[in-house]
């Protein structure tokens, strides 16, 4: 266990963006903040949830997997150190349930590549984001327990820098990180995780619902309502820490070369399950809805879950961000509550 | 927009007309869709099913073309109950008389035999709109392309006025604009008769104040043609040169036939695009341009907001922003034009343009952008229009008389054929085709037919027929569905594999020379 002064991680983090491409916190001129290659100058440690998952940096959004090139094949798995300084402890869970579906039964060599070349620091919560965290409910929370390199426990001036891997030794290893040898460093640190445990409240819904889907489904009303409602931008898909699905696509580039290109897709588009014939067993919006939500809260994996729940790791992006309010949230009060 | 995005928020009433909002504008359509859930009311006007009709109060389904009819109906309705706001009418308008003689003929009855809305609903929908506190109406393309275009506009804003739901929070009229930046394109004065901020080219002050800032003289007062007048001028002859920015015609105007006589005849086209479009491969100079990714610079949204974008990627091979290409003919031409950078520009903009003078990129790159009119440097911008007093001062009442469209269906031509589009594609797909995930959403076009006149006609959704109007033809597969009313069949302009502009009718409104695309008349048939 290691301690570091708060003012001086601009410093470290510029030192490690020297090696690594590091994505870190960054102040935008309009107030938001994003993670974003880092810069010094706009870097920060004073920021909320970002709105996307760091999820891009293992699935881009679009990426080549292979080429055509004067009509031979270039396999294209792209290598670069990568760091991700700051992330979240349930974006953390969801890079992890990500990495187990990866490489369960096969291995994607392409997440397999960027996960290799990614090295992860979690800054653990001390409180919630905001409203719409769900951490504890889910055990996703509010800090990470395994699979991260570094993590940083806010103590007031200083963090307390906890090492979860060799690299992540080496890399606290000198100065400025200091040891913490107190004798009730353990103590002090649980207590400071108990603290963050306790300030983000249980949805109990989130269980309650879970339990409702086991026991036979949630009314199809509630699917229908939603299904209404619900305008296919895909936006709770694009944000979701845990969504894995793409889709396949070749483009051409000029005559004869081209190139294989993956890219984010959603299950609540209609295309996503139509079949050759035009039929499509997830005929309805309402039908689409209900086959996401039940993924994440009854037909997931086990091993993929890692240490969490379900396969929801309750960040709340999907209810920050809906435009009509079919978040995870709503949708389990909705369940559980048996509002429609 | 009157009003502003977040307006939607707190309204009562929506009075959604000629508008597929959640295909459309689907972040304005479901704040329509929350507020409804939250209690608000919404009617809803159109002759097709869309989404939106899930969560209408009321749903009217007009025959094509006859909203002025509809809406004058509703205003003679309002007036005669007297739920019409009279301190209001008093103290902001002028003509209220006119208006109550010309509505006076628009009887429920009368109306009906236009319409096909029965009159106790009209009454229902007027007593609702009259009644709401804070009620905003909604419209797009199908209030506007219609050879009564204007004067649908008017009517709409004569209902607004009578009941005082404009120029307080939360109620007014707010056409919603088609593109990212069509709102932007018309405040720089890309319309035939104005400079930027709508000031008139035949207007001597404003003359001199440009001619002043360009060290020109001379500068014509005349104003320009329209698309669709510069279309018939180069169809005669008269107009020899065209130079297309960003537009494809050959696939976005009506009567494709007449369009592509028209690009043939000229002497000189130039297209300048970020794609080879059907257009651009007529040209005889492609100027390629670069995309919004590739460039600095400011758009204009629906309510007024100007944001400010920067450059994420360097255009690919000779691209250049807009701004350069025509900054570089300019000085080729002999013009000084020397602006550095397009922060230049917009510090010209803020001289010359009054309801643009407060918004800088100093401003603009620090928040989420600025809502004209915003006249100074301190000036917070403008959330909604006409607050205490119309721009003239009272607000006008131009009271219209219903005018029917421009074809109506006969024995040949049976059938109304309207146009739109759909959630996944854009325009005239130049961009959208371009998206697999897109495509695999929506790959075909189709027709919308209604069951009961498939039925008679011995079509199945997925066959392919054929319609005919008095201009062209085109074969696209049909869709059998209710979403379309009975002798009315839909299909959009995004596909070039049925080229539905090649029937429609180029018949103008006689002031914007909007052309008719929401109605013609054709003759549909299965193909064997």
């Amino acid at each position: 266990m290691k301690l570091i002064a708060k003012k001086d991680v601009p410093a470290v983090v510029d030192q490690w963006s020297k090696t690594y491409a590091v994505l870190a916190p960054s102040l935008q001129r309009n107030g938001e903040c994003i993670f974003d290659t880092f810069d010094r100058a706009t870097f920060t440690l004073e920021y909320r949830k970002p709105s996307m998952p760091p999820k891009s940096t293992y699935l881009p959004q679009s990426e080549a997997i292979f080429q055509v090139k004067d009509g031979g094949f270039i396999h294209s798995a792209r290598h670069e150190k990568t760091m991700l300084f700051g992330i979240r402890a349930c974006d953390h869970t969801g890079i992890r349930q990500a990495r187990s579906f990866y490489s369960r039964d096969m291995d994607d060599v392409y997440h397999r590549c960027h996960a290799e070349d990614t090295l992860i620091v979690v800054h653990a919560c001390s409180w919630p984001q905001n409203e719409t965290c769900f951490c504890t409910t889910v055990h996703s929370g509010p800090y990470a327990k395994e699979g991260f390199d570094i993590q940083l426990f806010d103590m007031g001036t200083d963090f307390l820098v906890e090492a979860g891997s060799d690299t992540g030794r080496e890399l606290i290893a000198d100065a400025p990180f200091r040891a913490f040898d107190v004798d009730d460093a353990s103590e002090r640190l649980n207590r400071v995780k108990h603290m963050a445990l306790n300030s983000i409240p249980i949805v109990s819904e989130v269980t309650d619902a879970m339990e409702i889907l086991r026991a036979g489904g949630a009314n199809e009303t509630v699917w229908e309502h939603l299904g209404r409602k619900c305008i296919t931008c895909g936006g709770c898909v694009y944000v979701c820490p845990t969504c894995t699905c793409f889709t396949v696509y070749d483009r051409v580039t000029s005559e004869g070369n081209g190139e294989r290109v993956r890219a984010w897709d959603t299950c609540l588009y209609a295309g996503f399950t139509r079949e050759a014939s035009g039929h499509n067993p997830r005929a309805s919006q309402a039908l689409r809805l209900k086959r996401r939500h039940e993924h994440k809260l009854l037909y997931y994996n086990e091993t993929d879950n890692q240490d969490a729940l379900c396969g929801c790791v309750g960040c709340g992006r999907c209810s920050d961000y809906c435009p009509v309010h079919i978040g995870t949230i709503e949708v389990v009060k909705a369940i559980a509550d048996h509002i429609y | 927009m009157t009003n502003s995005i977040n307006e939607f928020d707190e309204a009562d009433l929506f009075f959604v007309i000629g508008s597929n909002t959640t295909a459309q504008h689907p972040l304005i359509g479901s704040r329509i869709i929350n507020a409804v859930e939250r209690g608000a009311k919404l009617i809803l006007f159109d002759p097709r099913e869309i989404p939106l009709a899930q969560f209408a109060t009321l749903h009217l389904k007009q025959t094509f073309g006859t909203d002025v009819a509809l809406v004058n109906g509703i205003m003679n309705i309002i007036i005669q109950e007297d739920l019409y706001d009279k301190p209001y009418v008093q103290a902001r308008t002028e003509g209220f008389e006119e208006l109550k003689t010309m509505v006076a003929r628009y009887t429920p009855k009368v109306v009906e035999q236009i319409t096909g809305i029965r009159s106790s609903e009209l009454y229902r929908a007027a007593v609702m709109y009259a009644q709401a506190d804070k009620a905003m109406i909604v419209y797009a393309m199908g209030i506007t392309q219609h050879v009564t275009g204007t004067d649908n506009v008017k009517t709409l804003a004569n209902l607004a006025m009578l009941t005082g739901h404009v120029g307080r929070p939360s109620t007014g009229v707010n056409p919603l604009r088609g593109q990212n930046n069509v709102q932007g394109a018309c405040d720089m004065g890309g319309l035939p008769g104005v400079f930027t901020g709508y000031q008139r080219v035949n207007d001597p002050a404003t003359v001199k104040k440009f001619e002043d800032a360009w060290g020109v003289s001379g500068l014509n007062p005349k104003p320009g043609l329209t698309i669709t007048g510069m279309m018939n001028a180069a169809h005669q002859g008269t107009l020899k040169g065209l130079y297309i920015m960003g537009e494809n015609p050959l696939m976005s105007d009506p009567d494709l036939t007449h369009v592509e006589h028209a690009l043939s005849n000229l002497d000189f086209l130039v297209v300048q695009d970020i794609f080879l479009t059907e257009t651009a491969a007529l040209a005889d100079v492609v100027l390629p341009a670069a995309a919004f990714a590739e460039k600095q610079g400011t758009y204009s949204n629906t309510e007024r907001r100007v944001q400010l974008a920067q450059c994420a990627v360097s255009p690919p091979g000779q691209a250049k922003a807009d701004w350069e290409i025509i900054t570089a003919l300019c000085r080729r031409l002999g013009m000084k034009c020397d602006y550095a950078c397009t922060e230049d520009i917009m510090r010209e903009i803020n001289a010359l343009t009054p309801s643009y003078g407060g918004i800088t990129y100093e401003r603009l790159s620090s928040g989420y952008g600025l809502q004209w009119p915003c006249p100074n440097d301190t000036h917070p911008g403008t959330v909604f229009l006409h607050r205490d007093q119309f721009t003239k001062g009272k607000g006008s009442f131009l009271p219209c008389e219903f005018k029917p469209a421009a074809e109506i269906p006969d024995d040949e031509y049976d059938f109304t054929l309207t146009t739109g589009r759909i959630y996944y594609q854009y325009h005239t797909g130049t961009m959208s085709r371009r998206v697999d995930l897109l495509e695999r959403e929506a790959p075909e076009p189709l027709l919308e037919i209604n069951p009961e006149d498939a039925k008679k006609l011995g079509i199945r959704s997925n066959d392919v027929v054929e319609v005919e109007s008095r201009r062209g033809s085109m074969r696209i597969k049909a869709e059998v569905t209710t979403r379309v009313p009975k002798r009315v069949l839909f299909t959009t302009f995004h596909f070039k594999e049925s080229q539905v502009n090649r029937l429609t009718n180029s018949a103008c409104d006689p002031v914007a020379e909007i052309p008719e695309l929401k109605g013609c008349s054709v003759k549909i048939r299965r193909c064997s």
